[in-house]
């Protein structure tokens, strides 16, 4: 028993970065129904901005955090202006392909300035293990879980409480009549891809010291964030975020009982399942197609 | 081009490819040349779902996978087996069983992806691919793991072993069978409906076409094409790894598909050819293969939309000229139009009641209009009685019988038909073909015809064709018979929907405000059409704001307000309704 509460725990911490990463897709999916097919590549430029700012460049980690949010949001404005807006203005869907060529260039990028070889990255505060009763936890994987939650909170106090969290919303809810209402559309679409891009960011900052530092470090992270999305539903993010907690405490426990080769496997498995049974998500309300 | 142009320009192509082995001496070339064949067959099963359909795939390579492992490991555990030792029939049992077993995938594939609409299930099948890849990976006992399966046995007819030259011809074949069998289906009934599909499904889904199905169908041909070219890269190449399947293949199949022009014959085979030659020529390729493959995707995007293939003149292979004498001779069938009956219809939207018990008749060969100020429910009925929604209480019956309406291939199974306020066309494709499209539901020819081309879809084809002219001159748009419906004048794209719908041959036709932004003088024409329609029998139900059409074309109108019916007569009953009055005019209005 002891065993089971441990790995679950851990996978929780796991689950914590998919659900960060998962709401960024929910967030331009629900403003402009575009993704961001890079958002593991986005979550990789946040881990290697962090490698290079904490251990080449020795900066504390408070200080790390905020810049790669905010490099990540203005990299997102740009990206968003070149790559999604010219092809959402003609009605197109081949931002699929732009944002992932987008990617891809960011992991070229990646190897040319950091190459190609995985980089261990120190935990932000050390490695001695926190108990609770039995049970241990790696201090960063507490500040993963700590993090995750107040950023929920406080994405979840800007689309209640502010002006602008609520023009979000009300765009969310039909582009066209916000924009009657003169909300500027426009900007809440750019904002949104933008705040996926900082959340990917923050992401990247978080999970960095359990992986190691590579071009390659986002890639399934942003695969199984887009899994985790789809499950819970692409329009419900208080629902991605327990999914994303629930699925780390499953891949723990499948790595931990069976073994980490079949995790994935299970993982995207059970994600085309879930899309046959239920295709709006567990989370999701049925959407009513309008002619 | 004209036809015997482009046939000369076909022979000269082959005559050429067939000359390179021959020309260029040693194997190389040839190597190549099956490698670009192998590509190119993938490139067209992903063109028929991605470029012509619009669905998305980024898990080809999967597919590529399943084919060429089964008959890695098929053939090479019967190489030992004395008959096909001699026979070398084990390799095309392989070729055979690993395509099926691809095509066999994509059914498991496409069954739950296509739920998710486009672009998503570009993501869901990633995710696919990258299961895939990790079971070949994982799965050592079967695949061999990281190492793959190597020594697969060489491609051979009987007992002759085919060295490189000859197995270029073979693959030249199948290559340019692949071309032929997508030329037929694109060309077939069946390929109308993928390509509008790619513009509207709702819209195909009005015309009677299970859309989710035609998708999935489609689906399972690219795969197996898919499927089909891996069986013949694991025979080339004699080793296969996971490394050759990786996602990045999967983006090298759709960048060709959109890099040489998508839902173009030619386009996935220049793709294949240039995307597969470039590294070949680029020193150092693998250290920049990202930057390349993401500038060329980027700058196709940007300045090749239609692709390479988009920089040649556009074609278009005009239907020959109608002859007059024989469309005099053609009158359209008889319309039986049915009865309508709407029995206590009752819908909510969250706390929103849209409609509340709701009922109503429209007799059979009349035309009954329902009108109500905004919001009070006109398009919610309308998207029930058209299979859309599904009413939360009542009914809704056809000549007396209760109507099986749950979806909206349903509602067109049975004899109701609609046209949408909001066009749905279909892009770039001409005025006769969207009515061919809604000729679909009573086609006997189905997939086998379009790709046997047999003598029946030909027969079928071309009396549909008569039959759809006769419709266009019913309406009076005959001469636009071969004009993409994006560059038609509004007033008449309302009524080629009005035309598609009617080649569905409904009993009922639903008319959604198909009077919404035109002229005068187009409104006038409108109400010309309606008329006809109903002096040959059909039943029409018209939502329609524009009064003064409503007033002059209707036998009968029912008036909905806050979702209930407020008042049903005939035209100058309502005109004098107070009810009405109120409701549209507000009550000081009613009061004067």
């Amino acid at each position: 028993m002891y065993f089971f509460f441990q790995i679950a725990l851990s996978g929780i911490a796991t689950g914590a970065i998919y659900g960060l990463i998962a709401v960024g897709y929910s967030l331009t999916f629900m403003t402009t129904k575009a993704l961001n097919f890079a958002l593991g590549m986005w979550v990789m430029m946040g881990g290697m901005l962090t490698y290079s700012l904490h251990v080449q460049y020795g900066l504390n980690p408070l200080l790390v955090l905020p810049i790669v949010t905010v490099a990540l949001f203005l990299l997102g404005i740009v990206a968003e202006r070149f790559s999604v807006y010219p092809f959402l203005r003609a009605g197109s869907d081949v931002w699929v392909l732009s944002t992932l060529a987008v990617g891809f260039l960011m992991i070229d990028f990646a190897e040319i300035v950091w190459g190609r070889n995985p980089t261990p990255v120190p935990p932000f505060f050390g490695k001695e293990p926190v108990y609770f009763g039995s049970v241990s936890i790696l201090p960063q994987q507490l500040l993963i879980i700590a993090a995750a939650c107040a950023t929920f909170i406080g994405l979840d106090f800007f689309y209640r409480k502010t002006l602008l969290g609520k023009a979000f919303r009300a765009v969310a809810h039909s582009g066209e009549v916000s924009s009657l209402m003169g909300i500027n559309t426009r900007r809440v679409q750019a904002l949104s891809y933008a705040t996926a891009a900082a959340l990917a960011g923050i992401a990247g900052f978080l999970v960095v010291p359990l992986t190691l530092a590579e071009p390659q470090l986002g890639t399934v992270l942003g695969l199984k964030a887009f899994a985790i999305a789809i499950i819970a539903g692409l329009a419900a993010p208080r629902g991605i975020l327990i999914c994303g907690l629930v699925y780390g405490a499953f891949e723990g426990l499948v790595s931990g009982y069976l073994y980490t080769g079949i995790r994935d496997i299970l993982g995207f498995s059970i994600m085309i399942l879930a899309l046959y049974l239920r295709p709006e998500g567990i989370f999701g309300r049925a959407q009513e197609e309008r002619a | 081009m004209t036809a015997p142009v482009q046939w000369l320009f076909g022979a000269v192509a082959i005559a050429l490819l067939a000359a390179i082995p021959v020309v260029t001496g040693g194997t190389y070339y040839a190597y190549l040349g099956i490698i670009v064949f192998i590509y190119g067959i993938v490139a067209i099963g992903l063109n028929i779902l991605s470029g012509y359909a619009g669905q998305f795939s980024l898990g080809h390579a999967a597919f590529m996978a399943m084919g060429a492992y089964t008959t890695a490991i098929l053939s090479k555990s019967l190489n030992t087996i004395p008959f096909f030792a001699q026979t070398g029939l084990h390799i095309w049992l392989g070729v055979i069983v690993g395509t099926v077993l691809a095509a066999l995938f994509g059914i498991v594939l496409a069954i739950p992806a296509l739920r998710v609409r486009g672009p998503y299930l570009a993501m869901v099948t990633v995710a696919f691919g990258w299961v895939v890849w990790k079971i070949l990976q994982e799965w050592v006992a079967v695949t061999g793991g990281d190492l793959g399966i190597s020594s697969i046995p060489k491609p051979r007819i009987g007992a002759a072993l085919l060295d490189t030259r000859s197995f270029y011809y073979v693959v030249l074949l199948f290559f340019l069978a692949a071309l032929a069998l997508q030329y037929r289906l694109i060309h077939s009934q069946f390929g109308l409906r993928v390509r509008a599909v790619k513009h509207s499904e709702i819209a195909v889904a009005s015309v009677g076409v299970n859309v989710y199905r035609l998708k999935v169908v489609v689906f399972v041909i690219s795969a197996a094409f898919a499927g089909f070219g891996g069986t013949l890269f694991a025979h080339q190449q004699n080793y296969i790894s996971p490394d050759n399947f990786q996602f990045f293949s999967s983006v090298f199949f759709l960048l060709a598909v959109l890099f040489g022009g998508a839902g173009t014959m030619l386009g996935p085979v220049v793709g294949a050819a240039v995307l597969m030659l470039l590294p070949e020529m680029l020193h150092d390729f693998d250290k920049y293969r990202l930057i390349v493959y993401a500038g060329l995707i980027l700058l196709t995007l940007y300045f090749l939309p239609k692709g390479v293939m988009g920089l040649l003149p556009e074609q278009r292979s005009a239907a020959p000229a109608p002859a007059d004498a024989m469309e005099e001779a053609v009158a359209l069938p008889p319309i039986r139009g049915a009865g309508l009956a709407v029995e206590g219809v009752t819908r909510r939207f969250g706390g929103l009641l849209a409609l509340s018990d709701v009922s109503f008749r429209v007799e059979p060969g009349s035309i009954h209009a329902l009108i109500g100020p905004n919001g009070a429910g006109k398009t919610t009925l309308i998207n029930i009685v058209s299979g859309i929604y599904r009413p939360d209480h009542g009914s809704i019956r056809v000549d007396g019988e209760n109507a099986r309406i749950e979806s909206m291939h349903a509602a067109a199974q049975e004899g109701i038909v609609r046209t949408f306020q909001t066009l749905k066309l279909f892009g770039d494709m001409t005025v006769i073909e969207h009515v061919m499209i809604g000729m679909t539901r009573h086609a006997k020819a189905g997939l086998w015809d379009a790709f046997a081309g047999s003598q029946r879809a030909r027969d079928e084809a071309s009396a549909q064709l008569v039959e759809a002219r006769a419709l266009l001159k019913l309406l009076g748009i005959s001469q636009l018979e071969n004009v993409p419906a994006n560059s038609l004048a509004y007033g008449h794209r309302r009524l080629v929907e009005i035309a598609r719908a009617l080649a569905v041959k409904p009993r009922i036709l639903l008319l959604d405000e198909p009077a919404a932004g035109l002229i005068a003088e187009e409104i006038r024409a409108l109400a010309v059409v309606i008329r006809r329609l109903r002096s040959m029998g059909m039943t029409i139900l018209l939502v329609e704001h524009h009064m003064d059409l409503v007033l002059g074309v209707s036998d009968r109108i029912t008036v909905l307000d806050h979702g209930a019916v407020i008042a049903d007569g005939s035209p100058s009953e309502i005109r004098r309704d107070e009810r009405v009055i109120a409701a549209y005019l507000g009550h000081a209005h009613a009061a004067a």
